[in-house]
């Protein structure tokens, strides 16, 4: 059968699946020409430009008391130039995962938007919901895919992914970095040019902090969490800082077993005001 | 022998005649408007038949298992093909009912070669704020059956799928008389289940069932076959509306 259904994969007729299965969105993006192929990477070729190594952002994820919490700041950058002060980088791709992004933001958003889709269309073509295991290796799949840009010195993203393990009862945090590789957080994951600090701080509030960080709670994350970005913003000047009078605070949002939970902009600014400055 | 043009019309009708016969034992299905989105059901004894397409689009269909499939999977490729390059805003039924489905089953089933599908699906659409619903009946050979009008774009209250014309002109007749789209989910289950009933026990020579009749076979077929319900849920707190109903929401239905 030719015409309309050319190109999916499922021409009628054929009905055969194809190699990668056809429960792969990704790959049929590819089929159809949608999905832009990255440069292929050739051993004793050097890069045209070196990899570019800083990813302007700070972003972080811990695990508290009520699951895990995800934040990021809001500025956009180019070299020296603030593109954007209200950038979202923290994505949510279903309703137990999130995914904080650190990098160039087409990519960034456009592997978020692949993520997002290819759980929608695994639940909908396998009439089931995509495995813990699966999805975090999706990620990992898309930034090995994208590795041809990061070695031309455009394309690198390095995010963090947060979902929820419904069979064990537990939030999940891993990392990545640009070739794929995920590492599962014991308690904090952090990327970022403003990432150092943020890390230090979390270290310091786990080890000797009143508490271990899995043990507070959620008011306390949050001001965590703020007062960590905020630190970030203060030497990086790729972290953008809160403008209280422009209305523009960090995204912070939560993964429970209930789901997703997104603080207000009422919330942030109410404890910003009286826990950070 | 089929370069001749009546061998070729006696072909596609003896193919008609016998997808018909292959289709007519089929557990009729039965979409609703009610207060809070869409309920679709069946009863069935082997398999699933009401199947997430995307955000806002769920079919059900009786017909081959096989072939079924290769047109949900079909559908939902162009689906989420569609709301990933554009705009999930942009899939709508419509479309993917008049460009996508309707020429390739008419394709599929004019030459004669090849095989045909074997399948009847009803398509629903829960519509945006401020929209109605759609429903969209799509047989074999391409035909496309709604009430909504000549560009699909005004809506109405139900859908209904059934193995014979006779079973779905029933139906369609008794959901018709009454007004559902205010109805709870309950409520809606319930009438749903009764235009279910009424299609199943519809004959095409036979007088319509009695009202009695209806009420005993129900509980029979609710004893012996699974109850399947979906709804398109317009609070749904996220883009994909669709969500299987469980054992919970369905109790109290053979009330």
């Amino acid at each position: 059968m030719e015409g309309i259904f050319r190109g999916t994969g499922l021409e009628i007729g054929s009905g055969a699946p194809t190699a990668s299965g056809p429960a792969d969105f990704a790959a049929l993006l590819k089929r159809q020409g949608l999905y832009p192929g990255s440069p292929p990477v050739q051993a004793g070729q050097p890069a045209p430009c070196r990899p570019e190594e800083t990813h302007a952002t700070t972003i972080l994820a811990f695990k508290f008391a009520g699951g895990v919490l995800m934040a990021g700041d809001r500025r956009a950058t180019a070299g020296n130039t603030v593109v954007y002060d209200r950038a979202d980088k923290v994505l949510e791709i279903d309703r137990h995962s999130l995914m904080a992004i650190a990098g160039v933001p087409a990519t960034a958003w456009e592997m978020a938007r692949v993520l997002e889709h290819s759980f929608q269309f695994y639940r909908r073509t396998q009439l089931q919901e995509m495995s813990l295991d699966g999805k975090v290796r999706a990620l990992s799949k898309l930034l090995r895919d994208n590795f041809g840009f990061v070695m031309q010195g455009v394309g690198i993203v390095v995010p963090i992914f947060a979902t929820y393990d419904t069979a064990a009862a537990a939030a999940r945090l891993y990392f990545y970095d640009a070739m794929g590789a995920q590492f599962e957080a014991a308690d904090y994951a952090v990327s970022g040019s403003g990432s150092p600090a943020v890390r230090s701080i979390l270290y310091y509030a786990n080890t000797w902090g009143p508490t271990p960080l899995r043990e507070v709670s959620r008011e306390q994350a949050v001001i965590l969490a703020l007062r960590a970005l905020d630190t970030a913003a203060e030497t990086d000047t790729a972290t953008g800082g809160v403008d209280r009078r422009g209305r523009v605070y960090p995204v912070v949002k939560i993964v429970s077993g209930e789901g997703i939970t997104t603080l207000s902009e009422e919330d942030l600014a109410a404890t910003f005001k009286t826990e950070v400055r | 022998m089929t370069e001749e043009p009546y061998r070729w019309v006696e072909a596609i009708s003896n193919r008609r005649e016998y997808i018909e016969h292959q289709l007519a034992g089929g557990s009729p299905i039965v979409a609703l408007t009610y207060a809070e989105g869409i309920l679709f059901l069946t009863l069935s004894r082997e398999r699933q038949k009401i199947f997430e397409i995307y955000d806002r689009i769920t079919m059900g269909a009786i017909g081959h298992p096989g072939d079924i499939e290769r047109l949900r999977m079909a559908a939902i490729e162009v689906a989420s093909t569609e709301g990933f390059t554009r705009s999930t805003q942009d899939v709508s039924l419509r479309r993917l009912a008049t460009f996508s489905l309707s020429p390739a089953l008419k394709a599929a089933f004019e030459q004669i070669y090849g095989p045909p599908y074997l399948a009847r699906m009803l398509f629903a659409e829960l519509g945006r704020e401020g929209e109605g619903n759609l429903f969209v009946r799509i047989d074999f050979d391409g035909t496309m059956h709604t009430s909504g009008g000549p560009h699909l774009r005004s809506f109405e209250a139900y859908g209904v799928l059934a193995g014979t014309a006779a079973q779905s002109a029933a139906m369609e007749r008794h959901l018709a008389a009454g007004q559902h789209s205010g109805k709870t989910l309950k409520d809606a289950l319930r009438t749903a289940l009764d235009a279910w009933t009424l299609g199943h026990l519809t004959r095409d020579d036979g007088a319509p069932p009695t009202p009695e009749a209806i009420a005993s076979a129900k509980k029979e077929q609710l004893r012996d076959a699974v109850l399947e319900a979906a709804v398109l849920d317009r609070h749904a707190r996220h883009p994909a509306t669709y969500r299987p109903l469980s054992q919970d929401d369905l109790g109290g239905i053979d009330d």
